[in-house]
This record gives C-alpha cells, structure tokens and sequence, in this order.
C-alpha cells in the first residue's frame, strides 16, 4: 500500500519535472501544440466530467468555450478591460448560459440530451456567425493583449506553456477531489442507478446541472485562455466539429478517469499531427481510430493497464 | 441522523398508515380502498398472487407512484405528494426486486451512500478539499467499513458491488438501507434468487433491524420468510381481503380460494 | 413582401419537409429495429449522393443504374457498420452512450473520408423528370420536388405496409422489443438487426439522391441533414414513418416562414429551437404516444 502510494509519487514528480525542461528541450512547434493540449484538457476535462461521472454526451463545449473566447475578445479589445476580467466575465456569462438550457433540457436522457445538446451547439454557432458586431463573423476578433501577471507578460509559446499546465494541474486537483468526495458519490451513484440514487435523498436534477454548469465554466476557462494565446478568435473555432473533438478528449482517456484526460487531449493534439504525414487522409485515419476505440477499447486508454494485467494474470 | 432527530415512539399512534389507498392503469382498477397501518418496529408483510396489486402498492408506499386517491402518513405526517427523496429525508427507504446496487462503485462506496442525506459536504467544499468536507469524509468512511463489517462484507469492501453475485448485492442494498438509519424500511420481494441459506440469513437480519426500532414492510412470495411478519394482510384483486398472522392467514378460507383458485 | 414570395418559399419549404421526414424515417426506422440514435443518418445521405454523382459522372451508367447503386452502396454501409461495430459492442452489452459515440465517431470519419476521396468541391444531379419546373398559384415548382414528395410518401406507405403486413417487418420489431422471446419464437436477432441497418442504409442514401439535384451533395452536410431530420422524427414521436412526415413538415414550414420573416441565417435556429421545445414539454411527439422516455 505505501509502496504503491510511494511509486505513485515518484512517478509524479518524474511527471512534473520531464513537463518542466519539455519547453527548453522541444522545438516552438511542438510547445505550441502542447499549450494547446493544455487547453483542451480543461475543456474535456468538463465534458469527462459529465460523460464519466454523469454519463451525460455533452456536444456543445464549443460554444462555451466560445462564449469565454468572445468576452474575452470582446471585453479586452473592444471595451479595453483587463485580461482577468474578461476571463471572468466569460466564466460568468457561460455558467448562466448553462443553467438556462440546462434547466430544462437536462431531464432529458441518453440520446435524447445528447441531441440536444447537439442542437444548443448548433444553434450556439449560428449566434455566433451572425452577431458579428459582437463576435466579428467570419473575419473575427485580432490584437488581444496577452495574458500577464505582476508585469510578466505571457506572450510566448513556453511561457503560456507554464501557466496553462499550472492550471491544468489545479484543475485537475479540484476535480479529483470533487469526485472522490461527497458529490462525486453521488454523481456515480446516479449513473448507476438512479432509482436507487433517488432512495439515497440524491437530487438527480440538480446535481446533473450543477455539473454542467461547472463544465460550462471550465469551457469558458478554456475559451478566454485559447483567445489570450492565439490572439485572434473567429467562428471557425467554436463548430460543432469542435464540440466532437472535446468529447472525443474522455472517451479516449477513458471517461471515468479524471488525470486521464490529459492523455486523451494530447492524443486528439499529437495523432493528428503524426497523420499529417498521410496528407488529406489524415483525418480520416483519426476518425477510423476513434470509431476502433470506441467499439474496442469501452475504457479508452485507461482501461489498457488493466486489460494487460488481465492478459498476464490468464 | 443524529440522536435529536429520533422521535421517541408515541404507542398510541402508528408510525406508518395507508388510508384509503386506490389506483388506477387506463381503466383496470388495480387498487381499492386499501389501508393499514404498521407500529413502530413492527414487520408487515403484504402477500398476493400475481396481478393482485402488491407491487403498485409498494411503488406508492415509496413514492414511486402517486395513488389515485387515499393518503399515506409516516409518524403522523402526510407523505402523499411528498417525491422519493424527501422521503428518504423522512427515513422511509425502500430496497428493489432486482437489487440495484450502485455496480462501478466499490462495496464500501455503496455503503457510504447511504449517509448522503445525512451529510453536507457540497461541491465547493468537496473540490478544496476542506479540513470540513475531509473530516466528514473520513467519518463516513469509518461508519461504513463498520456497517459493512457488521453485514459480514467486510471481506469484499473495496470489491466492485457489480461484480458480487447476487445474494451479496442483496446484503450490500440492505446495509447501505440499514446506514440511513431508516424508520421504516420496505423491502421489495428481498429473497428472491437467494439460496435458502441466504433467505434464513435474511429472516435474521429483518429480525434484527425490527429489534433495533426499524419498522418494516414486505413484500414477499417467499411463505418461510414471510414467517417472520407481525402481521400479513393478504391482497387479492386490489383488495385487503385477510390480516393476521402469517399461520392464521395461511389458514384463513378466502385466502385459500384466492391461492389455489377457487 | 408580397404573398406569390411567401408561397414561394413555402412551396420550398414544403420540398425541404419531406426532404427532413425521409432522414427522420431513417432514424425511426433504426431507433425502431435497435433502440440506437443513429447521429449519422445524414451521412447516409452523403453516401448516397456522393454515390450516385461517382455513377453517372465518372462511371457513365445511366440515371436508374446510378440511383441504384447509391441506394446499394447506403445499404451496404449500414450492413458494414452493423457487422463491424455494433455487434460487437452489442456482444459486451455496451451503454447507451458507447453507441451514440460510435455513431457520432462514424459521420467524422465518413464526412473526412467522403472529403479525401471526393474532395471540398459539392456536386449536382440533375433532377428526376428533368429540371423543368411548373407553375402553381403564381409561384414555381420543380418538377424534381414533385418527385421527391411523390416518392417520399411511397416510402411511408411501403414502410406502413412492411411492419404491418410481412413476416420480416414483423419479425424486425419483435427482434427489437423483446429480444429474449422474439429468439424463442425462433428470430435471428442479429439478422433482423442487419436488416434494419441495411433498410436505414437505403432510405439515407435515397435522401441524399433526392435532395442532390435541389441543393448538392458535399462532404460536410452530414451532421446538419441528421440533426434536421432527427427534429422531424422527434416531432413524430421517433418510431413512427408518417410521424415522422408531420414532424418534418413542422420543421420544413417553419424554417420557410423564418426565411421570410427573420433572415435566412437564423432558418436552423428556428428548426432546432422548435425541436428542443418539443423535446422538453411534448416528449412523446405530436401525435403522442410511444415511450421516449425510457431507458
């Protein structure tokens, strides 16, 4: 027991200090694409929080994270606020936006949320092509300053690549606190089985909107920080298609696996870019790999550790 | 559910009254008129063949389903419109035909839940990690390795519930029933796919849990466990058609006909 | 704004509804025979069409032949995915959620395989009698609509009649209700599972032959054609055909109406908003009745 927590520690601290020297070793390109593996890990980490916790299909992250890039934008180059203010008034606007559809729409189960949700992203989309005195439409928003704290200015690849996976670290932190504790049980239980969860004094309702709320605001998070990095937001990041790829983050990693996230974000970040080497077919190698996953593989990576122990123990 | 929250038993009045009970599916009337009441820490048992009504009872004694008419009461309130969790607030839980067990949780996380009502860690608190919020974590988790142990699952505590065979995820529903410290306790055809040893097991426990104050209804089609009933009233067609003891309701001439179709 | 463009834009309308209902069809007929979403029944379409333009264009078969092996090549895909991946999933009793990741991971993959193979460019039919088109009450119709609407109610009567009236239909939806006795009575469950895949295959892919000639085939409509045709089919209370065309009919008139009183651009807002109103205070559909709620 101690053993296992002592090499699970040693195994962290590797972990930490290999992400640490990563930006001073690797190319710009390449901490680039990390940064943005870091994005996405707070986005999918909110809709893993659903699916693996909840088993909610969330299919509208993107506009969420759209919703925190826009203020973001909107509020630091149009009304000339501060960066932390946009971010926050992005958080804000994204969990009120996620009570009021929320609310209703999550007594809906299964299929019928996820298309839903679906809808709420579409529907999410054309607002934002065409509101394009707020979002800018297809030629977008440019010029955000970037993020800086005390004077420190985060306007470099390796320097957002630190604050970014800060984040991610104390996101991920809370989160497995969330689960391990009180809501998380019952956020389980009710995927279980939510007759029994009922019996248990578990409110299914409010509990199922607390947490899209919360993964609301971690798309949001995400969002403000995405449009500090790349300085220039438009339509074209907030689709649908994105929403698919946010999803895809969980169900790689293994839905129920709060760390696992960052291994299915750096997956839908890297194997792209591995296939590019393909030329067009890249992408659909990716979407042959993800249909393999889902129909082989029911605890994406995660479940692979165990399945090997399976394998040896036979 | 601490200490202040017990009432202290009034013997004149019943801690659980159905009065007047009645429903309907479409146009088939599938209860009428039924009542009856259960003192405190006494086992009723409810028997009938099948189609005579049982289980939509149950379902509107637990909140499942609201009846057409009539009225059900715990201690002398009335618990009629009141949903499934708020009456698992009042102390009234229920167990289910075909257990469901929380199945990717371990045992113990199973048992754990059933302190949910009675604990407050929201999810601000839960995500800091609080000295609040992991002080009454790490409670929990005492109480539950102690009721579980208590349960003789001690052995399979961090099993997943969903990999126990079926007679232990019985045993788990019951202890995770039995940690919400309930007032009234309904179990729902709780034997079946048990061996008999497990059911004589079941009969101890429904004995115990009676002893300890637990009020408890069954439902059961199982005679050798029904045994163990105060009282039983029989249902045929949606009515109380015999009540007394399981002997005298085994004997009693309207029941036979109904059994053995007359 | 004068009363011959509002008629005009309903007479679109009205060829979009059934356009809508005939993927809505082919979504209640797979949630019918599996009890599965299917979120890639628009790709079907994509299939169909892409197939029938390859036939005609590039391979020179005439007109029928190329419907034909669109229509082929939809059933086939359905086969496939059913043999491929939904058995197996079946095998390990997969969740809900594993199968509408499945099918939600197919259309990224056919849309991206449909965009590598065929490219960006989108690609016409001609329409079926032509491209002429005829007059009523002041405003123009194609001759092709009237087509697609005729051949459209032809699908529902001849669906009508094969759950009704024919062993296989019947069989199919025994498969699907009650698995378990539908094997005692000595149905091949898995078969009827093919075959509803294989009929769903089918209906997508005529969608997308018909609706070709009106508004061309590209590599990306999937998605959008599914969540249109889902609003229909959800409206109709999801497992039943002409259900489906009422809903799709809602949904087509609508959105034609909001062409004409709001901007186009908000047409979908108007088609989905409508959908997620009656999802949460009509859940059994317009005609109510058929339980969606479970499960």
């Amino acid at each position: 027991m101690t053993k296992t927590v002592l090499n699970g520690r040693l195994a962290f601290a590797a972990v930490m200090l290999v992400g640490l020297i990563l930006p001073a070793v690797f190319e710009r390109h390449m901490v680039d694409l990390l940064v943005y593996a870091g994005l996405y890990t707070i986005a999918g980490l909110g809709v893993g929080l659903l699916l693996g916790q909840c088993g909610i299909v969330n299919l509208a992250q993107a506009l969420f994270y759209g919703i925190g890039a826009y203020a973001s934008a909107y509020s630091t180059v149009t009304l000339g606020w501060s960066p932390w203010s946009g971010i926050l008034l992005g958080i804000a606007i994204s969990v009120a936006v996620a009570l009021v559809i929320g609310f209703p729409l999550l007594r809906l189960h299964g299929f019928f949320l996820a298309l839903a949700t679906l809808a709420a992203g579409t529907i999410g989309t054309i607002f934002f092509f065409e509101w394009d005195w707020l979002t800018g439409g297809t030629l977008g928003i440019g010029g955000l300053p970037p993020l800086s704290v005390l004077g420190f200015e985060f306007n470099s690849p390796a320097r957002f690549y630190y604050l970014v996976w800060a984040v991610v670290i104390i996101l991920l932190v809370l989160s497995s606190n969330l689960v391990s504790g009180r809501p998380g049980l019952a956020m389980r239980a009710l995927r279980d089985s939510a007759p029994a969860a009922e019996v248990m004094a578990v409110n299914i309702h409010a509990i199922r909107t607390k947490i899209f709320a919360l993964s609301a605001g971690l798309g949001a998070l995400a969002g403000s920080l995405f449009a500090h990095y790349s300085t220039y937001v438009s339509v074209e990041s907030f689709t649908v298609q994105r929403s698919i790829v946010f999803l895809l983050i969980p169900v790689i990693a293994g839905a129920r696996s709060i760390w696992g996230t960052v291994a299915g974000a750096l997956f839908v970040t890297f194997v792209p870019e591995l296939l590019s080497g393909f030329g067009d077919a890249h992408q659909m190698l990716f979407g042959i790999m993800l249909v393999l996953v889902v129909t082989l593989m029911p605890d994406g990576l995660a479940g692979i550790p165990a399945r090997v122990a399976r394998r040896f123990a036979r | 559910m601490n200490t202040v929250m017990t009432h202290a038993p009034v013997k004149s009045q019943p801690l659980m009254a159905l009065r007047g009970v009645a429903h309907q599916f479409g146009g088939l009337v599938v209860l009428r008129d039924v009542s009856f009441t259960v003192s405190r820490g006494r086992i009723a048992g409810l028997i009938g063949p099948n189609g005579s009504g049982k289980t939509t009872l149950f379902n509107i004694a637990s909140g499942f389903l609201r009846p057409a008419n009539g009225q059900i009461f715990i201690d002398g309130r009335d618990i009629t419109a009141a949903s499934v969790q708020e009456r698992s607030r009042q102390g009234l839980i229920r167990t289910f035909q075909t257990p469901k067990v929380f199945q990717h949780m371990s045992v113990r996380e199973n048992i754990e839940m059933g302190l949910y009502a009675t604990t407050g860690a929201g999810f601000l608190a839960s995500m800091l990690a609080t000295p609040g919020a992991r002080g009454e974590r790490a409670r929990i988790r005492r109480d539950a390795q102690e009721v579980g142990e208590r349960f003789g699952l001690g052995s399979h505590l961090n099993t997943r519930a969903g990999d126990l065979p079926a007679g232990q995820q019985r045993i788990v529903e019951l202890a995770r029933a039995y940690m919400t410290k309930p007032r009234v306790l309904l179990l729902d055809e709780p034997s079946s796919g048990l061996s008999s040893d497990e059911v004589e097991l079941l009969r101890n426990w429904v004995r115990t849990l009676s002893n300890e104050g637990i009020t408890v209804l069954l439902v059961s089609h199982d005679m050798g466990l029904m045994s163990v009933c105060d009282t039983v009233h029989a249902l045929y067609f949606g009515k109380i058609i015999a009540s007394g003891s399981m002997a005298a309701i085994q004997a009693d001439p309207m029941v036979r006909e109904a059994y053995l179709g007359g | 704004m004068n009363s011959t463009l509002i008629i005009q834009s309903l007479m679109a309308g009205l060829t979009n509804s059934f356009v809508y209902a005939l993927i809505g069809i082919g979504i209640a007929v797979i949630y019918r025979g599996t009890r599965i979403i299917n979120a890639m029944q628009g790709d079907f379409a994509v299939i169909g069409g892409m197939l029938t333009v390859f036939g005609l264009v590039s391979a020179g078969l005439p007109y029928v032949w190329a419907c034909a092996l669109g229509i082929a090549a939809g059933a086939a895909s359905g086969l496939l995915i059913d043999v491929v991946c939904v058995r197996p999933m079946i095998r390990r009793q997969a969740d809900d959620e594993a199968f509408l990741l499945l099918t939600i991971g197919l259309a990224f993959t056919i849309s991206a395989a449909v965009l590598y193979i065929g490219g960006r460019e989108a690609h016409l039919l001609p329409g079926i009698g032509g491209n002429g088109t005829v007059e009523i009450a002041g405003a123009f119709m194609s001759v092709h609509a009237i087509f697609l609407i005729a051949i459209s109610l032809l699908v529902v009567c001849g669906l009508w009649l094969f759950y009704r009236k024919t062993i296989a239909g019947l069989s199919m939806i025994a498969a699907s209700v009650d698995p378990d006795g539908a094997t005692s009575i000595g149905i091949n469950v898995a078969r009827m599972r093919g075959y509803t895949f294989v009929l769903g295959g089918a209906i997508g892919a005529l969608a997308g032959i018909l609706v070709t000639p009106l508004i061309s085939v590209s590599y990306q409509m999937g998605l959008g054609l599914t969540l249109k045709g889902f609003a229909a089919a959800i409206l109709g209370g999801l497992t039943n055909p002409l259900g489906a065309v009422l809903g799709g009919l809602v949904i087509g008139l609508s959105e034609s109406l909001a062409v004409v009183g709001l901007s186009s651009g908000y047409k979908d807002v108007v088609a989905l908003t409508i959908m997620l109103l009656m999802m949460v205070l009509m859940p059994n559909g317009l005609l109510g009745k058929a339980g969606r709620r479970g499960g």
